[in-house]
């Protein structure tokens, strides 16, 4: 097969064909970007949300504050005790000092610093488990007859609740996201396939002569793959645009008061992670192959070589 | 040496209206055949199956020694680079000037820029436009858009020209005009099939006549004549 390559046979008529039919190319890039935005939103919530569920059942599954005024006594009665149960894996003691030190390194350089005085930060139990799964179990040993902490335990924090309510919100949302993402991407495939259809029309005449002297059949398909790939590229770019800049001005922010409140250690966090460069390139991708197939449907409809 | 033979060929449409029935034909290198017979007895039937634009329901149709019939759907372009083809209604693109427009037949085959232009500019002469190659398709007369047609079609110098009805828009003063070029395509070795129904220019050309009955060949005239 001899395809010559002749950018103006394939990138020129593009350009022409979306000034010809400019509301129709521009409401089919629209689609394919706010679709493809959505999915995007939808991803990085996922992630997010599995890389906290990742930090709270790898790292701290249960951390037991102590009071200030806890005696030694009461202390190593209780980290014994701890250590007796057989589900624990691993019970590390972190003291006021450590807890400060490991806070300042986390929050190096940031305003907060500066406003902490003396040492406000507890001493605490760090207890990791064998099985994530009795994590409640293990927590409710530190509640006694009335509710309370046992006596010289301030606070006990497992993040139980967070879990729970986390993966109800994930299938719930997952659900109805998908069912939006997979209209969304059908009607975003009429668009393009119709912008198509139209180019094909507009250039029926030429396409006749192409196959009456010979031209090869990807010669004749080629501009309007490209045409249907580029305006999935397009609308793949500016879902990313979209992205960009939500992710650094809400998810970054929304992400940091969630680890504040849930005191999850050492949480990777997504807006600043490399998975969202990964994103964002195969939002790009999949907008192609959405411009891409649908060009093909058109062809296979439209286009008999 | 043959250059187009027809072998128990039959054509059925999709509405089981059987357009050519069992033709056996040969042609060789360098004829100029008339196809002759009246309106829907199956002319242009015979030209679409040569250009593969439809394919035969039975039968063996072979180019220069090589059967057509099983040709892979990408082989397609390759014989119709081989094959120049002429129409009634000319089938000029109409947004581009005489040059550009055949320019554009060998644009999209791959041919490359220097090659463009020097065979444009050449095939113009040998038509008798070369002074018109920057005026538009409605420019011009219609004999003139007939003769960029056929320059369009013999630019890559095929062996094979085809012309289904050309002089059918056309006076007879012109027609003879057109005659005359594409006897003189011929001449330079061109195998030429032309469908036709007009009676005088057969007649004047005194050529081979294959003559079409509803899909049957009732005639084949060395230097025949139509309906004399
Ligand atoms: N695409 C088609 N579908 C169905 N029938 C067709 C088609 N093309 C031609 N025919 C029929 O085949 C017969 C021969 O047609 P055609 O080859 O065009 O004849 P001619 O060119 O001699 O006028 C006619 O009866 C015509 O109606
Ligand atoms: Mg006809």
């Amino acid at each position: 097969m001899s395809l010559v390559f002749r950018p103006k046979h394939i990138f020129g008529e593009t350009f022409s064909s979306l000034r010809r039919n400019f509301l129709m190319g521009f409401t089919a890039i629209t689609t394919v970007a706010i679709t493809l935005f959505i999915v995007g939103v939808f991803s990085i919530i996922v992630f997010d949300i599995q890389s906290v569920l990742n930090s709270i059942e790898n790292q701290v599954e249960i951390a037991v504050y102590l009071k200030d005024n806890i005696s030694d006594d009461l202390k190593i009665y209780i980290e014994d005790e701890i250590k007796e149960w057989p589900e624990v894996e691993e019970v590390t003691f972190i003291s006021k000092d450590q807890a400060l030190e490991r806070f300042k390194t986390q929050n190096e350089g940031s305003d907060i610093l500066k406003e902490i005085q003396g040492n406000p930060l507890p001493a605490s139990f760090e207890i990791r488990l064998k099985d994530p799964q009795k994590i409640e179990q293990v927590a409710l040993r530190f509640v006694d007859k009335d509710g309370g902490n046992i006596e010289g335990v301030d606070e006990v924090i497992y993040g139980r609740n967070y879990v729970k309510k986390l993966f109800s919100i994930t299938a719930v949302t997952g659900t109805i996201a998908l069912l939006i993402i997979i209209i969304l991407v059908l009607a975003t495939m009429v668009l393009i396939f119709n912008t198509i259809r139209l180019s094909i029309y507009a250039r029926r005449k030429e396409i006749e002569v192409m196959k009456l002297v010979g031209a090869t059949n990807w010669y004749v398909r080629a501009p309007f793959l490209f045409e249907g790939s580029f305006e999935g590229f397009i609308g793949g770019g500016i879902a990313v645009l979209l992205l960009y800049f939500l992710n650094r001005f809400l998810l970054i922010k929304g992400e940091t008061a969630l680890v504040e409140t849930m005191r999850i250690k050492n949480l990777a966090l997504l807006g600043t992670d490399n998975v969202i460069i990964f994103i964002y390139l195969a939002i790009i991708v999949i907008g192609i192959l959405i411009g891409l197939l649908s060009s093909g449907f058109a062809l296979r409809r439209y286009l008999k070589v | 040496m043959n250059m187009i033979e027809f072998r128990n060929v039959s054509k059925i449409y999709e509405n089981d209206s059987a357009a050519l029935k069992d033709i056996n034909l040969v042609i060789k290198k360098g004829e100029f055949v008339f196809m002759v017979g009246p309106s829907g007895s199956g002319k242009s039937t015979f030209i679409k199956l040569l250009i593969k634009e439809i394919s035969s329901t039975t039968g063996t149709i072979f180019i220069a020694g090589r059967n057509i019939c099983n040709l892979k759907n990408n082989r397609i372009p390759q014989l119709r680079r081989n094959i120049g083809c002429i129409f009634q209604d000319y089938k000029l693109l109409s947004d581009r000037t005489v040059f550009e427009n055949i320019a554009f037949a060998l644009e999209v085959i791959g041919k490359p820029n220097y090659i463009i232009k020097a065979q444009v500019p050449q095939v113009l002469k040998l038509v008798g436009l070369y002074n018109k190659m920057d005026s538009l398709p409605h420019q011009l007369s219609g004999g003139e858009q007939q003769r960029v047609c056929i320059a369009r079609a013999f630019v890559n110098r095929p062996p094979i020209l085809l012309a289904d009805e050309p002089t059918g828009n056309l006076d007879p003063a012109t027609s003879e005009g057109i005659m005359k070029l594409l006897s003189r395509i011929n001449l330079i070795g061109t195998t030429v099939v032309m469908a036709t129904h007009e009676k005088s220019i057969v007649n004047a050309m005194r050529r081979r006549v294959v003559e079409l009955e509803d899909g049957i060949i009732i005639r084949d005239q060395k230097r025949g004549v139509y309906g004399s």
